[in-house]
């Protein structure tokens, strides 16, 4: 029985989509708490003012994250969300579970918190949504001692990592992005649950450029496979493909008809380099202009594959859009060896390098990405120690001036500013 | 010669108390020594938290350091703002 009306949010019920307000009514029978969140949301959408309150010392001992405090400024009319704060748990890489894993969280979910969930959040986590303050410690030992699992990040912490799902089930992916993601989530504990810069930051690994886990868009700290030699080719496969004896890309446009394949104008005409051609019937390939984008390989998976020499592409400072417009990711290094043999120290040393310039240079609640543009690129890539790159360049430059730096001319030069000005008025 | 950890524990809870804020960005206790790591400050100032002389102050997107008391006082005991 509804303890609140809701004529607005009964409107969200009357789509075609699966609605959360359904799924919330469903819940409050069993859960009498989550009739407040309905009732709050509709007093919301009537005042068109959110009357959640957020900030405040709660969280568990020893964590600076992974509880994100929520409170109601109407606590006197809905009793049952006075305290509602997220919880967010750390998920498995790839996100696999066992059923009985999932069963076991939710009865810890149904027994300290509200029962309703977000999997998942943007960031990957679990996301619990709705406990009080007292119950936060009990569930955090639950979780931890009976599930051995662990919160994830917030605040100005290193937010938990995410993974694509890699070699478990993808023969794209150019590096272990499972092991990667594990490695370097235990590596940095410290830095997951304390908070340790001036404001968030993300890995994200994905195993090939088609990028399943947006990381180019969604993490300061890319990780993207890619290769260094030439695509491999199979010119049987190329020929199956052209004869239509084989569906392209994998059989995905099967539910129209898409008519015949034309490798001219769905492979070769949509590479972004124009780095393909076909001689007679043999699909040709200037590896040197390709930029791995994996349009090719997508269209013909049995004809093409990424090169044998296989490592990832490190791109720093994507972020959302709170200021400045949202931004992707910056190339920084090319090509890196990712390997647990050395247990990812190569990575490491480059994540670790950008943290001391930034955690030293970055504003409070700067991005690193935003950093970077503040200082510009060619200072970025002078405190990481890199020579310039022609892949750090977008296009040739159209500004006519240089900057020399007094080391970069020999013999070095002095300037008097004073004597300058006396002959060129500023 | 440096500071000594003690030190610059005793200067943070100084900074913490003298603050015109009481949530302060872990940046704010850098200049208690400028010659420590940021790094070593942030690991100072987490073992302050264990200590129980400095707590936590999260906005969710943001995470800060107050004393104890000041919080308690601005926020009342269960820390709502």
């Amino acid at each position: 029985m509804a303890k609140h009306d809701t004529p607005l949010l009964d409107e969200l019920e009357s789509g075609p989509w699966p609605s959360f307000v359904t799924d919330m009514k469903r819940q409050a029978e069993k859960n009498p708490d989550c009739w407040d969140i309905l009732g709050q949301l509709e007093l919301s959408f009537r005042d068109k003012i959110t009357h959640w309150k957020h900030g405040g010392i709660v969280g568990v001992f020893g964590y600076g994250g992974g509880i994100v405090g929520r409170y109601s400024d109407v606590p006197e009319q809905f009793p049952g969300v006075e305290h509602f704060h997220t919880v967010r748990v750390n998920q498995p890489a790839s996100k696999y579970y066992s059923t009985e894993n999932l069963r076991h969280l939710m009865k810890l979910w149904d027994k300290h918190g509200s029962g309703m969930t977000n999997m998942h959040g943007s960031t990957g986590d679990i996301i619990l949504l709705g406990c009080r303050t007292e119950a936060l410690e009990p569930f955090f030992w639950d979780l931890t001692h009976e599930l051995g699992q662990d919160l994830g990040g917030s605040g100005s912490n290193l937010r938990t990592p995410a993974n694509c799902l890699g070699q478990s089930r993808c023969e794209w992916s150019c590096y272990d992005t499972e092991e990667a993601c594990h490695h370097l989530t235990m590596h940095y504990q410290d830095e997951i649950h304390r908070p340790a810069f001036p404001y968030k930051f993300k890995f994200k690994f994905s195993g090939c450029a088609n990028d399943c886990v947006a990381a180019l868009a969604r993490s300061d700290f890319a990780v993207i496979g890619t290769w260094r030699d030439d695509i491999r080719i199979d010119q049987a496969a190329v020929k199956e493909y052209v004869a239509g004896n084989i569906v392209s890309n994998g059989g995905a446009h099967a539910g129209k008809d898409w008519g015949a394949f034309d490798i001219q104008k769905e492979v070769i005409d949509l590479c972004p380099t124009e780095c393909m051609w076909m001689e007679g019937d043999e699909l040709k390939i200037d590896n040197a202009e390709c930029t791995r984008c994996m349009h090719c390989i997508n269209v013909m998976p049995r004809a093409l594959r990424p090169g044998a020499e296989q490592g990832a592409s490190i791109c720093i400072g994507a972020k959302a859009p709170i200021l400045d417009g949202a931004q992707f990711a910056t190339l920084i290094i090319p090509f890196i060896k990712v390997s647990a043999e050395n247990e990812f120290e190569n990575v490491i040393d480059v994540i670790e390098n950008v943290w001391d310039w930034w955690m030293e240079v970055g504003k409070n609640r700067e991005r690193v990405g935003e950093t970077m543009q503040r200082v510009g690129l060619p200072t970025f890539i002078k405190v990481m120690g890199l020579d310039p790159l022609p892949q750090h360049v977008k296009e040739p430059r159209s500004n006519p001036y240089v900057f020399w730096s007094d080391e970069e001319v020999p013999g070095g030069f002095d300037r008097d500013v004073d004597e300058f000005r006396k002959r060129h008025a500023a | 010669m440096g500071m000594s950890d003690d030190e610059i524990k005793t200067a943070m809870l100084e900074k913490a108390t003298k603050a015109p804020k009481p949530q302060l960005y872990i940046k704010d206790f850098y200049k208690c020594d400028p010659d420590t790591k940021p790094r070593k400050i942030k690991n100072l100032a987490n073992d302050l938290v264990k200590e129980g002389k400095l707590m936590f102050w999260s906005s969710g997107s943001t995470t800060m350091y107050a004393l104890p008391e000041r919080i308690k006082d601005e926020e009342g005991d269960d820390g709502v703002n």
